[in-house]
């Protein structure tokens, strides 16, 4: 099963998922992993959907690994530290992941961001990237104008490996000058990119040729280096891997590239000028039309996150885990200096990697912490929105006379500050449609898109079963039937509450 | 001692009770209707009607009761009742009896004569007198005096004519004058009234800020400002309407209860060029018609006066009896004037000189009429320009950028605040255009209308002053 075509395949077929388990078990590998609820307990409660996936599965470990499930007390199959802070394996350090270091880096996978393609020409990776403007989805049917390169915003992402010699064509689509920079390159300098410092502009319609050996490895990224053009959206990932794969071995390794706008109301086009920010994305895609990130109970991920705001730093929590922060963009971080943390402030065009063992199965918002970055724009909570009986479709449905205003004010008014809950958000029937289209989202809470906002996205810890079910079949998944799952298996289901389905 | 403002929660200030006059004048308008404020919280205004999730119009019932009238209406009634019009026609019966009289030949004169009583004749000492006996006399009129004055006054009677057609114009321009007036000071109540509801939502909201820390006591007060000022415009409004109203009643002569005008407000045909409006004011102006008219009169009074000189001719004759002759005689006698010293000369001359008078009246009121016409023209041709391009691009401009508003509101990117001050822009820019298309249709009248107005006063008579009517007997 060497692609998921193969394995969604296999999974219609039948019951794989039951027999794997069953095989797990028999090797008895998962000893101490988090004991799933007994199913003689699983009494089918009223409110929760039918069980889903293969619910006698159990944690386990591919046979094909020499991994364990718990080094020095900590499980990568449930929540906890380990017992010694100088121990190599607190809070999962140096557990390794399932795959072997042998197998090479983990594929860099940045969701909602294409690669960018290379060919060989006599041992040097060749790229060519454009640079132009590009119209970017930042919501379902909201599109807006930026720049980026060769129709992407961020631009595709550029992934070689340590010691290779690249050559980049930039050819430049832009009606106006442009200056791509490598940002963080120890490279000749002719090729830096720096604003006439070093080189004369790329006129539009020419070409320029960059050509460079790379001795460094780690996340890196291109840019142009027109201010106003980064603050536009010019910017893309530049991976480059170690010759020599790091210790531990990782999963999984997701970049979130973080970037903010200026895009005032009834408009598309982003106010580069501006000092203030009211769009977010995260990879092109505003909350909660952010793709989650999924991975499988125990795997060990990386995720590299990338600040290219304009101007404002973010704190970036993660819910139910503490991860390792094991580099920022100019290398990796010895391991003697790695620091656990829930939360990492990833200040402008810094990067930071944070790893962890996915040992608690869930789907967990990741997000930016400043209040007005978990939002998609800041506006107001006046008007019919926070009225009783009034809607804005009264005022529509005939603008040349406006409906007389209530002006009982109500008893929630006897309360100063009411109301601090953003009332009455709409979303349309379209835009729900597209939020649920993508399978990273399948069997997730019926009102998840009303709580991710703005710089905010999920990472979705999965057991095998369900991990296929989301990702490689075509089997329909009731929506929440993924997350009642878990609660039956790893949580407390007769504290189960439904979500209201009104926002499907 | 310090002050408490910001050191505790202090409730938003009070909404401003309604002015006097707003309940009374217009009970189904809105005003946050039976709020009595206490100085703690709102009472609730009625709550809008659905009926099947659709809101049910909120137009008065008192306009749709009510009757409505149409310009149509009101010129019929002004037509049969405007004393001046009336007055006008009289002024014509006035003139074409004066021509009556003006022509009747002289009555001839009995005479009883006794000449010589108690003269000594043969036979009687002391007789009846020379002559007893009884003349006729008659005053032939010469010259076709007679036939000039009546000619003279059946002019001026056609003056009269001319006058009372301009007094027709004036009384139906003003008539549509004050309609259009009417009618946009009903439009513009009703959009004072929409202006009124927004800035109840600006206090509302306001106090919502408040409420979140977003707006000071002293926003709140100047929405409290603005919402009594909007109370009061649609209170002048309301008054104005009224004033127009009762002043189209007045023109038409007849005693009207209340009503509503309806019609439209957007001129219907093509803009008037100025060229095109002098022309027709020069063509076709009764005052002018008049002038001309008066020009006429006046060439047949310096031809009547021209005449006058002519010596009537005195014929006398009759008989009696003569006690000296003892015999019936007859008696006879012609007399006349001669024209020694008085030929007329002076009144002739000042005849000629009204003459040349009147010539330079014609004058004069083309170039007053042209004075006019660049003024009326310019506020008519500027008003239309106006109210044209609010209508074309202006009004639908506010229209979208405020359901443009409103759509990011329902997409939450914008706040309401913002959504209120397009709203009231695109009410103001409606009330601007109803205000410039007054001005258009009530200059157009004008226009159009031989810049005639001015149904009330009184109809002028043919004559200015500097006329010869010293005598009794019109000449």
């Amino acid at each position: 099963m060497t692609s998921p075509e193969d394995r969604r395949k296999f999974l219609k077929v039948g019951s794989i998922a039951a027999a794997t388990g069953f095989v797990g078990n028999l090797l008895g590998r998962n000893a101490n992993a988090q004991e799933p609820m007994k199913h003689s307990d699983m009494r089918h409660q009223d409110n929760m959907p039918q069980p889903i996936g293969n619910p006698a599965s159990r944690p386990e470990i591919p046979e094909s690994v020499e991994v364990a499930a718990e080094y020095d007390g900590f499980s990568r199959f449930k929540p906890s530290r380990g017992l010694d802070p100088d121990s190599d394996y607190y809070i999962g350090k140096l557990v390794p992941g399932f795959r072997k270091a042998s197998d090479g880096p983990a594929p860099f996978e940045a969701p909602d961001i294409p690669v960018l393609p290379y060919k060989m020409e006599g041992g040097v990776k060749v790229f060519e990237l454009v640079s132009m403007a590009v119209q970017q989805e930042f919501h379902p049917g909201v599109k807006m104008n930026v720049y980026g390169y060769n129709g992407s915003m961020p631009g595709p992402t550029i992934e070689v490996t340590q010691g290779d010699r690249v050559r980049i064509v930039v050819t430049n689509e832009l009606p106006e000058d442009t200056f791509v920079h490598w940002h963080g390159f120890e490279l000749p300098v002719q090729y830096d990119g720096a604003a006439t410092l070093t080189q004369n502009p790329i006129k539009p319609g020419k070409t320029k040729v960059f050509e460079f050996d790379i001795h460094e490895e780690g996340t890196f990224f291109y840019h142009s280096h027109v201010a106003m053009q980064e603050a536009f959206g010019q910017v893309g990932w530049f991976i480059v891997h170690p010759k020599k794969v790091f210790g531990p071995p990782v999963d999984r390794d997701f970049g979130l590239l973080f970037q903010n706008f200026h895009i005032p109301p009834t408009h598309t086009i982003s106010d580069s000028w501006a000092m203030d920010w009211n769009w977010h994305t995260i990879n092109g895609k505003s909350g909660p039309y952010t793709t989650p990130l999924v991975c499988k109970h125990g795997e060990r991920v990386r995720v590299r996150l990338l600040n290219f705001a304009p101007m404002q730093h973010h704190p970036i929590h993660l819910h139910g885990h503490t991860f390792w922060v094991t580099g920022h963009e100019g290398a990796r971080i010895p391991k003697s200096a790695w620091v656990p943390r829930n939360n990492e402030l990833v200040g402008v065009a810094q990067a930071s990697s944070f790893e962890f063992i996915a040992n608690n199965p869930g789907d967990w918002i990741f997000h930016c912490h400043m209040i007005h970055h978990m939002m998609n724009h800041m506006v107001k909570q006046v008007g019919p929105r926070i009225r009783d009986d009034a809607s804005v479709d009264q005022y529509l449905a005939n603008l040349s006379s406006r409906p007389q205003v209530d002006a009982s004010l109500g008893d929630k008014f006897a309360t100063p500050g009411y109301p601090q809950k953003m009332l009455g958000m709409e979303m349309s029937d379209d835009f729900m449609k597209a939020i649920w289209s993508r399978k990273e989202v399948r069997g997730m809470r019926a009102n998840y898109p009303m709580s991710v906002k703005g710089l905010m996205t999920v990472l979705r810890v999965l057991p095998d079963d369900l991990y296929e079910l989301v990702m490689n079949s075509d089997q329909p998944v009731e929506k929440g039937a993924v997350f009642a799952e878990i609660v039956r298996r790893f949580g407390d289901p007769s504290a189960y509450e439904p979500a209201p389905k009104m926002m499907m | 001692m310090a002050s408490p403002i910001g050191r505790t929660y202090t409730s938003p200030p009070p909404v401003p009770t309604a002015p006097y006059g707003l309940d009374e004048l217009d009970p189904s308008g809105p005003l946050f209707p039976d709020m009595r404020y206490d100085g703690s919280d709102f009472r609730a205004a009625p709550a809008p009607v659905y009926v099947d999730g659709e809101m049910i119009s909120e137009a008065s019932p008192v306009d749709a009761e009510t009757h409505g009238y149409g310009l149509d209406d009101f010129l019929t009634l002004a037509a049969q009742n405007n004393p001046t019009i009336r007055q006008a026609r009289l002024q014509i019966s006035a003139q074409t009896a004066k021509a009556l009289q003006a022509g009747l030949y002289p009555n001839p004169t009995l005479n009883y004569i006794g000449e010589q009583i108690g003269v000594d004749v043969e036979g009687d000492k002391d007789s009846p007198g020379e002559f007893q006996g009884m003349t006729m006399s008659q005053r032939f009129v010469t010259a076709g005096k007679l036939k000039l004055s009546r000619e003279k006054y059946m002019r001026r009677a056609h003056v009269s004519e001319h006058l009372a057609m301009a007094q027709q114009f004036r009384v139906c321009n003003d008539v549509r004058i004050h309609f259009f007036k009417a009618l946009a000071a009903r439009e513009i109540v009703g959009l004072r009234k929409e202006l009124l509801k927004t800035a109840e939502d600006g206090a509302v909201t306001a106090r919502e800020l408040y409420n979140q820390g977003q707006a000071t006591r002293p926003d709140v007060r100047k929405s409290s400002i603005a919402l009594q000022r909007a109370r009061l415009d649609v209170l002048t409004a309301e008054n104005h309407s009224r004033e127009a109203f009762r002043r189209l009643v007045a023109i038409t002569g007849v005693d009207l209860s209340e009503g509503v005008v309806s019609g439209d407000l957007m001129p219907q045909g093509e803009p008037i060029s100025y060229q095109e409006a002098m022309s027709l004011v020069l063509t076709e102006s009764p005052e002018l018609a008049a002038a001309r008219a008066k020009l006429a009169a006046d060439r047949v009074t310096v031809r009547r006066e021209q005449v006058e000189w002519v010596p009537d001719i005195v014929a006398e004759g009759g008989a009696g009896y003569n006690f000296d002759a003892k015999e019936t005689v007859a008696a006879a006698g012609v007399s006349i004037q001669l024209p020694v010293f008085d030929r007329n000369q002076g009144t002739i001359r000042q005849a000629q000189l009204d003459y040349r008078r009147q010539q330079e009246e014609i004058r004069r009121t083309e170039l007053m009429l042209g004075q006019q016409m660049a003024n009326v023209y310019q506020q008519y041709l500027t008003a239309l320009q106006i109210a044209t391009e609010y209508d074309r691009v202006i009004i639908p401009e506010a229209e979208l950028a405020y359901q443009e508003l409103l759509e990011s509101y329902k997409a939450n990117r914008v706040d309401w605040p913002t959504v209120l001050d397009a709203q009231m822009e695109y009410f103001d820019s409606r009330l601007t255009r109803v205000q410039h298309l007054e001005q258009a249709r009530t200059n157009e009248v004008l226009v159009r209308g031989y810049l005639l107005h001015g149904g009330l006063m009184a109809a002028p008579g043919p004559t200015p002053p500097g006329h010869i009517d010293a005598v009794a007997k019109p000449r």
